[in-house]
């Protein structure tokens, strides 16, 4: 008992430590990409071809004085950036890196994730309310609105995922895909697999759905009156959600850590390069596309993706009945 | 009723809703400088919004005060510094009006070339800020690429990047350099596809349509009211260029189009300005194609050290023959002739028309010189036109008026 | 003219996010392609002559001391006044001797004027750009560090001090005979009066003569 639960311990560093790692470069990943595609070269100073510049950034990031707004609400505004890392952290737990490889396998695995993802969504309302500024309001309402509403069309996208899987269980989603006749899910449910495209990137926030805090009209939104370890922690709970909701996206419909063929030594491999597609899914989409308005993002999501969504539940679960029965 | 006026109507109408005042700028990352805006929001929509300028004020109308005329010519280059030259030219034709000098044929065709280059340089960054603030950050790298070639061109010509000071009193103050034409040349033969590159990007795009059509819409007879000029009011569907419909320099020499937009909204400004980089290639080819022999340089030209006279009387509010009559009656006692009276002279700058106007007591300096700055009108039409459109369209606004604040507040 | 619209997208377009696949496609090629940026203190820009950089006073190599003759044209035309010279003038011959030249490089615009009305090549703006320092001191220049400016670009550049020419000094395309003694020195071809860049073409619009009548007004 003792022993199983110093193993949990160890696995839990572990874990953690390399999603810190991925996060930190994750940053740096995104810079070089978002740069190349700008002809431009990114971090290029610190380190060869600025490969410490994550490092750098954090020990910045890490000495910065920790400005506190006067007037704000002194525990919220505390909480807020926490609330934001720990659930963004958390949802990592459930999440199967390979056959039988995750901290908690547990059977709700991905109804725990979209729980998490709204958690974090609360930690930036409240952000936003705390800090007593008027851009950080704007934000923080504009992120309760966009997250509550893409809640709704990401939760809608996997039930698909979840009818075809016949479970919520992220390591049987894995396998009863592994067993289908495509091997993974995204072809059958391409209409789900494009609403939670969608979807992933407003729910973590990014450009075209950066509306909480879009620097060109509320300067940095939710986040403005943060400043130093507070701000990274901002940062590191949205790279988590990046990576998160890459993961949910590869187990879902990529087909998890199944591949064409196994690589011995290594299971993670495949696992690791759906993941790092997404991220790249999402620098990609960042260094294109223009930002959608406000409202438009609410008409978007509840008048195109949600029936979109509930449209694919309906086709799957018809074609489940007389099809594939 | 318009859209906008039902949006304020019913927020306005809401016994709950309390209105919630913003200063957005003058340290705000999309208000292209130090522009204020005094918002009140009732949430996202805009209930009144109050432009608030001065933050960028030099005093360069009141500095030239004491300047002589060639003295002041550096200053007009940080008036709209993104097109530091066609100010230049603007001001130095004032002059030349005023003093009754002509400029060569020659040096009429370089001004018009580089104030062509300068008018894209301004349009890059102005296509680049606005597809920036709309969210589209490619397209903001990408247009400083070719805008980092314009300047480098600036730089081989006259010397400086972005206060080049290039023309002067009379004529121009160096020749072109075959190196120059040829690096040109060849700009203008690539321009065209790297247009397309931005184009590609946003201009069919879904969210660009979604973020500018229909918004900031301003009516034609709305828009002449306001005092738009430029590509801000061709945008509305009015045909007017000076450089079309008053020409000067080599304008009268050239071929070239005024595109002219349909409904006045965000996008068809966005097009109209897209249109103008095509044209202005297309009058940088003839330039090129045209250029004259000869002096770059008037010989009546004015030196540059120019000497003072005591003032004869000042004209200011003079009940004398029309102001255009007095100020061509030519001293002729000498070379340097200071013209008594007052004129105005205004250029097609990329932003709008920039006006130069001018009293002179025939001293040397102007008595008073006013600048007609198109961005400062601008501003005062993003009030009206930002009202009940929500923040995000603010943004969207101010992007396509396409103001600079070191000319509205000179 | 009136605008055109690019024509609107199709259903299919609709569905199939083409114009957004598009994009991405050109983000994706120009992501494979060169970079244009410049690793800017390995790799320096071209600096071309006659740029307007840090200010100097050419040292005359027959003196060793400047040119300058104290006729304070460069002092008078200045628009932001911060050149300051002080000089002796000698009651018997008329000739003035500078006591001391100064610039204010912080209130400097950089116009080019000074180096413009010189009529002994004396003051210039040379083709330095880096001279950040950490005192607002060494930014006023005196004449000694003027003359020490000069030798630094000098060093730095590949100029022969001798036959060095700024075309603020000698203009391109102006007609040597309206310049001042000093300022006649020979220059490329290409910044000669006789040959200049003419355009090939006389197309339709162009009227006769030189002059016409569309002018400012």
């Amino acid at each position: 008992m003792v022993i199983e639960i110093l193993l949990t311990i160890l696995l839990i560093v572990v874990v953690f430590s390399v999603i810190m790692l991925h996060v930190a470069y994750a940053t740096y990943f995104e810079r070089k990409v978002i740069g190349h595609m700008q002809v431009r070269m990114g971090p290029m100073r610190v380190g060869p071809h600025g490969l410490l510049q994550p490092i750098a950034d954090g020990i910045k990031l890490f000495f910065k004085e920790d400005v506190f707004p006067e007037t704000a609400d002194k525990p919220t505004f505390y909480a807020a950036p926490i609330i934001c890392l720990v659930a963004a952290l958390t949802s990592i737990a459930v999440i199967p890196f390979w056959e039988g490889m995750a901290i908690s396998d547990i059977n709700i695995g991905l109804l725990f994730i979209l729980a998490m993802s709204s958690l974090a969504g609360w930690g930036v309302v409240l952000a936003g309310w705390a800090s007593n500024s008027k851009y950080a309001f704007l934000g923080g309402l504009r992120a309760s609105a966009q997250i509550i509403s893409y809640e709704i069309a990401m939760g809608l996208s996997i039930v698909g995922v979840m009818m075809m899987a016949g479970s919520l269980n992220m390591s049987e989603i894995v396998k009863a895909q592994a067993q289908s006749p495509f091997g993974i899910y995204a072809i059958p449910q391409v209409l789900g697999f494009f609403v939670f495209l969608v979807a992933m990137l407003a729910e973590t926030n990014r450009t075209p759905f950066d509306m909480p805090e879009c620097e060109s009209e509320l300067v940095a939104g939710y986040c403005t009156e943060y400043a130093g370890f507070r701000f990274a922690l901002f940062f590191l709970g949205e790279y988590v959600g990046m990576i998160v909701m890459a993961s949910v996206g590869t187990i879902c419909f990529l087909g998890g850590w199944t591949g064409p063929f196994e690589v011995p030594f290594f299971p993670i491999i495949w696992f690791m390069l759906k993941v790092y597609f997404l991220i790249f899914f999402f620098y990609w989409v960042r260094a294109t596309l223009p930002r959608y308005r406000y409202d438009q993002i609410m008409a978007l999501g509840w008048k195109v993706l949600i029936p979109l969504a509930l449209g694919n539940v309906i086709l799957t679960g018809i074609m489940k009945t007389f099809v594939w029965h | 009723m318009s859209r906008n006026e039902e949006r304020i109507a019913d927020v306005s109408g809401d016994a709950l809703s309390e209105v919630f005042e913003v200063q957005m700028g003058p340290q705000h990352p999309a208000t292209h400088g130090v522009l204020k805006l005094n918002l009140v929001l009732d949430g996202e929509t805009v209930l009144s919004c109050k432009p608030d300028v001065g933050y960028l004020h030099r005093g360069i109308e009141k500095l030239s005060e004491n300047l002589t005329y060639s003295q002041s010519m550096p200053l007009t280059d940080r008036l709209d510094y993104m097109s530091a030259i066609a100010n230049n030219t603007g001001y130095c034709l004032a002059v030349e009006t005023l003093l009754g000098i002509e400029a060569p044929l020659r040096a009429k065709y370089l001004r018009t070339m580089i104030c062509e280059m300068s008018r894209i340089a301004s349009h890059l960054l102005w296509i680049a800020t606005h597809a920036l603030d709309i969210g589209a950050m490619t397209v903001f790298l990408y247009a400083f690429r070719e805008r980092e070639l314009i300047l480098e061109m600036f730089e081989e010509l006259c010397g400086a990047r972005l206060t080049p000071s290039y023309p002067r009193i009379g004529g121009v103050r160096q020749d072109v350099t075959r190196e120059f034409m040829d690096r040109l040349e060849k700009f203008i033969a690539e321009f065209p596809s790297r247009l397309e590159e931005y184009e590609t990007l946003i201009d069919t795009n879904r969210i660009w349509l979604k973020r500018t059509k229909g918004i900031g819409i301003i009516p034609a007879e709305q828009a002449i009211g306001l005092g738009l000029t430029g590509a801000s009011l061709r945008g509305s569907g009015v045909d007017y260029d000076i450089r079309k419909h008053r020409p000067y320099d080599a304008y009268p020499y050239v071929d070239f189009e005024v595109p002219i937009g349909i409904s006045g909204d965000v996008y068809d400004r966005y097009r109209c300005r897209m249109e103008e980089f095509r044209q202005s290639v297309r009058i940088i080819r003839q330039c090129m194609e045209q250029l004259p022999p000869g002096p770059i340089i008037a010989d009546d030209a004015p030196d540059l050290v120019m000497e003072l006279k005591p003032p004869r009387k000042v004209m200011a509010g003079s009940t004398g023959p029309s102001p255009l009559k007095t100020a061509l009656i030519r001293l002729v006692e000498d070379r340097q002739a200071y013209m008594e009276g007052d004129v105005y002279v205004s250029t097609e700058v990329p932003k709008g028309e920039l006006g130069f106007y001018f009293v002179s007591d025939g001293r040397g300096m102007p008595y008073r010189m006013h600048i007609r700055s198109p961005s400062y009108i601008h501003i005062g039409a993003l009030g009206v036109i930002c009202e009940g459109e929500l923040v995000a369209d603010i943004i969207a606004n101010i992007g396509s008026l396409d103001v600079v604040l070191g000319e509205c507040d000179r | 003219m009136i605008i055109q619209y690019k024509k609107k997208r199709g259903w299919l377009g609709t569905v199939f996010l083409v114009e957004i696949l598009k994009g991405m496609g050109l983000t994706l090629r120009r992501m494979l392609s060169r970079s244009v940026t410049r690793q800017y203190p390995e790799e320096r820009p071209e600096i071309r002559i006659g740029f307007r950089g840090q200010h100097a006073l050419a040292r005359d190599p027959v003196t060793g001391g400047s040119r300058c003759v104290a006729c304070m044209r460069c002092a008078v035309v200045c628009p932001s006044r911060c050149i300051h010279i002080e000089y002796k003038k000698d009651e018997q011959t008329g000739v003035r001797e500078v006591q001391s030249y100064a610039i204010e490089a912080l209130r400097c615009i950089y116009c080019g004027y000074c180096e413009e009305v010189c009529p002994v090549n004396a003051v210039i703006l040379t083709e330095v750009y880096e001279y950040a320092a950490y005192k607002r001191d060494a930014f006023y220049f005196d004449e000694e560090q003027l003359l020490k400016n000069w030798d630094r670009f000098i060093e730095e550049s590949r100029y022969d001090p001798t036959k060095y020419v700024n075309p603020f000094w000698r203009p391109r395309g102006i007609d040597e005979r309206t310049l001042a003694g000093p300022r006649r020195r020979s220059v490329p071809d290409d910044w000669k009066m006789e040959n200049q860049w003419v355009g090939t073409g006389m197309t339709k619009s162009r009227k006769t003569g030189a002059r016409c009548d569309v002018g400012g007004h």
